[in-house]
């Protein structure tokens, strides 16, 4: 104890010091802390409370956010012992992840088949503050534990999500993303504890670790690289590890899915650019593994089966669980630039997708509760009986395809442009082959989307009876993402700004 | 306010209108369409008549030349090292897009007359039909690349719900295939469109651009671009530049449509209701002409040059596939569709003559077949909205029954077949005369294609008189009987008053083909000149 004395005030001063640069995740913690006693305080009837608080909370979260942009002027800065990094992408991250939270917490209560659970929803809020926190972590971990920890922490808080609505198909959906959950983490686990054997250090941007690995057999390095994205994969659905989507998609409440192909998939995108940037910048690394080949691989074959797949669903939720798959390919043809544009390119793509997601999501329960229609042949002539609703529906798979004049146009354009550069640049055939898959997909998503406006408004029903009434106030929330994603479309510079 | 905005923003204004009219006041909402294609019809026809002409306002590659021109910048995105991202809304029109924008002013307006028959759901056809109709002026105006994508994009999903909920039994499958086809070909043009933008500097800010008329400069290229002109780079093996203009020529092809990419038309057409069978044949095909002459001539000129007897080929090939096809239908619209596919093949055969006969040739066989086919398909409305059939082979006789009808399906069908003193004829002898000139002036084309095209005249002639004979001649007999003979009147009112106009327009222009000449020459000139230019 007493050699440790002399270095107690230095750790104590890392400490404080990071404490700054850590504000946002501090008030999330409180959060936590106010929502779970408000739980306990008011028992069942205590929902709408911990409601507001949550939302309030999270708003104030972000006011945190916006401030620390100002701390960002001297550069990124590690902090915590060099545990987590805030840098421009990572808060930008941050950022995206609350604010959507806030509309992914207030659609929890509107979704009927949610709403009817006989415990309250209000566990499900501190369960979700608990989620947003460990998302905020992954997005600054740059070092394998924290890293490691800030995954668990979202698959635990996952986990409990999705099976929150016991009974049926969620309890099944649960038990199979813990089991596949689980295996996936010990898989990520055991290729950190082989990256910490062969390179001698955990922290990714420490200086040891990659030279310790460049020393070591390429092959065993490559394994232990390939165990660790794996874990990742898993976050992001990226093939081959996507088996679970459609099911746990399908079986989970429509929010709970909204938020794991969302904001889940946002952060697992921020933690995938933290590990990637120390392998890019090392010279020569590409010769041990070439990550951006990698990377492509992964890509096209995301895109193709993601989009193939769902042409051939009938279930709604699958359907966009399938989609989602195919937009995680296509997030990846950003990222596998690694160039400053790619980035933001990545950003605002995930954005578009992030909104208009949520938005079809919020319609999926829309329908549900209304109409009961859990296919797409139930959506049936369904256009006529909500225009409103049928309209958004249109505007919003509109734009996750990507035509103009939707933001979800202007992801998909400026990712194209991102790999164009890059390809004039070094005119690597992967980026080519990357571009014509992007492409051809796009036309194949167009087919399976349109599915939903070719039933809501081109067929007809007969059906007059078994109709009953949603929340007024989602369909207002989709009306206001829907004009949103066209304004966005229309004035893009602005969100990019 | 810039005129050309207006022009393009009107219907749109009136579309919002509708949208927000309560659905009680639904008998209104044909005449506030009407009233809205009408109010284009005058702004275009005041652009028309102050359109100035002369070398010094010919435009296609001199952006100072266009007229009625506003630029505003609209995207502005720092990119870091690549510099600032250069996106303007940026309008203007030459000889090449007036009189396409004055020809689908008109047919908007004999559209809009079309939809009387529609009868369900008001609000959403009107609506989308307004929506189309800015679309549709939009790409013919627009000069920056991204905004002309904006526009191209933005007919399609429209047109899918235009025909998709207002269409025939198998409207389904035509609304998919129309949408499927046309996104197939406008994806990769986006992937041109980003090379092409990252390989283009406009000299004067430094940025990167979109301009179209800058794109059509050599020396904006950089020098290590994907698309530069004296780079000479590769795309999957093969010359970059070759790839860039396949790909467009494909997109737009799509849309004329060339044999065998036209498949979806016969579909669409068929199952479309008149308004919008009107709009796709009279204005959309011409999208696809006038994409080729503005986007794949201007800016690949020297590829365009070197392909040229491909381009001849394909447009002999939808010439007489076209109207061999033509002649073994029985249902009238299919008849007609396919009569479209063989006319516009002359428009192609015309472009790749690279002469200025061939191109004012191909120029005015678009705006003459965008005033007949509306009139054709009008015609064929006609019938089938009385009998709900149009089976040639149900009707005989129909001179006795309607005569006011017979008159103007013949003066159509003759206009089509091409009858000296009507505009089809000057645009397919000026189409075939740069391509009998072509051997001789740049050896694009050789001989045969030339006859073979005038082959499809002949072929045309058979087509539309032998049903002419078939459904009109003779003594009356329908298949449907009694019912058929009453409910077949004659043509009332607002069918004439619309297809007067269109007969009197096809023959002005057969008597007087300056109205169109005069006004497109100049830029004709200047775009073969400029590729002239390039090619050496």
């Amino acid at each position: 104890m007493n050699d440790l004395l002399p270095f107690l005030p230095g750790q104590l001063d890392q400490v404080f010091d990071g404490i700054t640069y850590f504000m946002p995740e501090i008030y999330l913690s409180v959060l936590f802390l106010v929502v779970l006693v408000t739980d306990l305080l008011f028992d069942k009837t205590s929902g709408w409370l911990c409601r507001i608080i949550a939302c309030a909370g999270l708003a104030l979260v972000i006011f945190k956010d916006l401030e620390q942009f100002r701390l960002l002027l001297t550069g990124p800065h590690f902090f915590f012992d060099q545990m987590l990094l805030l840098h421009q992408t990572s808060l930008v991250f941050k950022l995206v992840i609350d604010a959507l939270s806030i509309l992914l917490l207030l659609y929890f209560e509107w979704d009927d088949d949610l709403n009817s659970h006989p415990r309250g929803l209000s566990d499900l809020y501190s369960i979700s503050i608990a989620a947003i926190f460990a998302m905020h972590l992954m997005t600054m971990s740059v070092n394998l534990l924290s890293v490691y920890l800030s995954v668990e922490m979202v698959s635990i808080a996952s986990y409990l999500m999705v099976a929150y609505r016991a009974g049926g198909l969620s309890s099944e959906a649960g038990l199979k993303y813990v089991l596949f959950g689980a295996a996936s983490s010990a898989i990520m686990l055991y290729g950190i504890s082989l990256l910490y054997g062969f390179g001698g250090s955990l922290d990714l941007f420490g200086g040891n670790l990659l030279p310790g690995l460049m020393r070591v057999n390429p092959i065993a390095v490559s394994f232990a690289l390939i165990l660790f994205l794996a874990g990742i994969g898993f976050k992001l659905s990226f093939v081959p590890m996507h088996f679970w989507v459609p099911d746990i998609y399908q079986g989970a409440p429509a929010p709970v899915s909204a938020f794991l192909s969302t904001v889940t998939k946002i952060a697992a995108f921020g933690l995938l650019i933290n590990f990637l940037t120390p392998f890019i910048y090392f010279p020569k690394f590409p010769m041990v593994f070439d990550f951006s080949l990698f990377l492509s691989i992964i890509g096209i074959l995301t895109m193709i089966v993601g989009n193939f797949a769902a042409t051939l669903q009938n279930n709604i939720k699958r359907m966009l669980a399938y989609s989602s798959i195919g937009h995680t390919g296509f997030a990846l043809m950003a990222l596998v630039t690694f160039t400053a544009q790619g980035k933001s390119a990545l950003t605002f793509y995930l954005i578009a997708y992030a909104l208009a997601n949520t938005g079809a999501w919020m319609l999926a329960s829309y329908f549900a509760n209304t109409a009961k229609a859990e296919n797409i042949s139930d959506l049936k002539g369904l256009g006529f009986k909500y225009p409103v609703a049928g309209v958004c529906f249109v505007i919003l798979l509109i734009s996750l395809t990507g035509l103009p004049v939707t933001a979800g146009f202007y992801g998909k354009f400026l990712a194209f442009s991102s790999v164009y550069a890059a390809y004039q640049q070094n005119h690597n055939i992967g980026l080519l082959l990357l571009m014509i898959t992007g492409a051809v997909t796009t036309v194949v998503s167009l087919f399976y989307y349109i599915s939903i406006p070719l039933n809501l408004f081109l067929r007809k029903t007969e059906r007059t009876t078994g109709f009953a009434s949603s929340n007024p106030f989602l369909l207002l929330s989709v009306a206001i993402i829907s004009l949103l994603i066209v304004f966005l479309g229309l004035f893009p510079d602005i969100l990019v700004k | 306010m810039n005129i050309l905005s207006l022009l393009i923003f009107t219907p749109l204004l009136f579309g919002l209108l509708i949208i927000l009219l309560p659905s009680a006041w639904r008998a209104s909402f044909k005449y506030i369409a009407l009233l809205a294609t009408l109010v284009q019809l005058g702004i275009s026809i005041w652009m028309y008549l102050h359109f100035k002409t002369g070398t010094a306002y010919a435009g296609v590659n001199n952006e100072g030349q266009f007229q009625f021109v506003q630029k505003l910048p609209w995207i502005n995105l720092d990119l870091g090292t690549l510099g600032k991202m250069q996106i303007d809304y940026f309008i203007g029109i030459d000889g090449l897009s007036i009189t396409l924008v004055l020809m689908s002013s008109v047919v908007m307006v004999i559209a809009a007359l079309a939809c009387w028959e529609i009868k369900s759901n008001l609000k959403g056809f009107f609506s989308l039909f307004l929506l189309l109709n800015a679309a549709v002026i939009g790409v013919f105006c627009a000069l920056d690349f991204f905004l002309f994508y904006i526009f191209y994009e933005l007919m399609l999903l429209p047109l899918y719900f235009l025909i998709g909920m207002w269409g025939g039994a198998r409207r389904e499958y035509a609304a998919i295939k129309f949408f499927l086809y046309t996104l197939f070909g406008s994806v990769f043009m986006l992937l041109v469109m980003i090379g092409l933008y990252l390989s283009v500097k406009d000299p004067a800010t430094g940025n990167h651009t979109f301009n179209i008329v800058q794109m059509m400069n050599p020396a904006n290229y950089d020098a290590n671009s994907v698309f530069s002109v004296l780079g000479h780079q590769t795309l999957l093996g093969m010359p970059a530049r070759t790839v860039g203009f396949v790909v467009l020529f494909i997109a737009f092809a799509i849309k004329v449509p060339v044999v065998p990419l036209h498949t979806w038309l016969p579909d669409a057409h068929v199952e479309a209701p008149t308004p919008v069978s009107i709009i796709l044949a009279g204005i959309l095909l011409k999208i696809g002409g006038y994409g080729i002459i503005r986007v794949c001539l201007g800016i690949f000129p020297e590829v365009a040059a070197s392909g040229a007897f491909w381009l001849g080929l394909l447009g002999v090939i939808s010439i007489l596939y076209g109207a061999l096809n033509a002649l073994a239908q029985r249902d009238l619209k299919r008849m007609i569709a396919y009569s479209s596919v063989s006319h516009m093949g002359f428009v192609l055969l015309g472009i790749a003559s690279l002469t200025a006969e061939g191109i004012s040739g191909a120029v005015m066989q678009m705006v003459s077949h965008g005033f007949l086919a509306t009139m054709l398909f009008f015609l064929a409305g006609v019938v089938y909205n009385r009998v709900h059939d149009r089976d040639i082979y149900n009707f005989r006789g129909l001179g006795t029954a309607m005569p006011r009808y017979t008159t103007f399906v013949m003066i159509a069908f003759f206009a089509s077949l091409g009858l000296p003193g009507f505009s089809a004829f000057i645009g397919e002898a000026f189409s075939l005369v740069g391509a009998f000139e072509s051997p001789s002036v740049n050896g694009a084309l050789p001989y045969w294609m030339a006859v073979c095209g005038s082959a499809g005249i002949l072929l045309s002639a058979a087509y539309f008189l032998w049903t002419l004979q078939r459904m009109f001649f003779g003594s009356l007999s329908l298949k449907g009987g009694d019912v058929w003979k009453t409910a077949l009147v004659d043509l009332n009112f607002r069918e004439i008053i619309t297809l007067l106009p269109l007969a009197l327009l096809t023959l002005a222009l057969g008597v007087m083909p300056s109205l169109v000449f005069d006004k497109i020459n100049d830029s004709v000139l200047a775009l073969v000149e400029f590729t002239k230019h390039i090619i050496r």
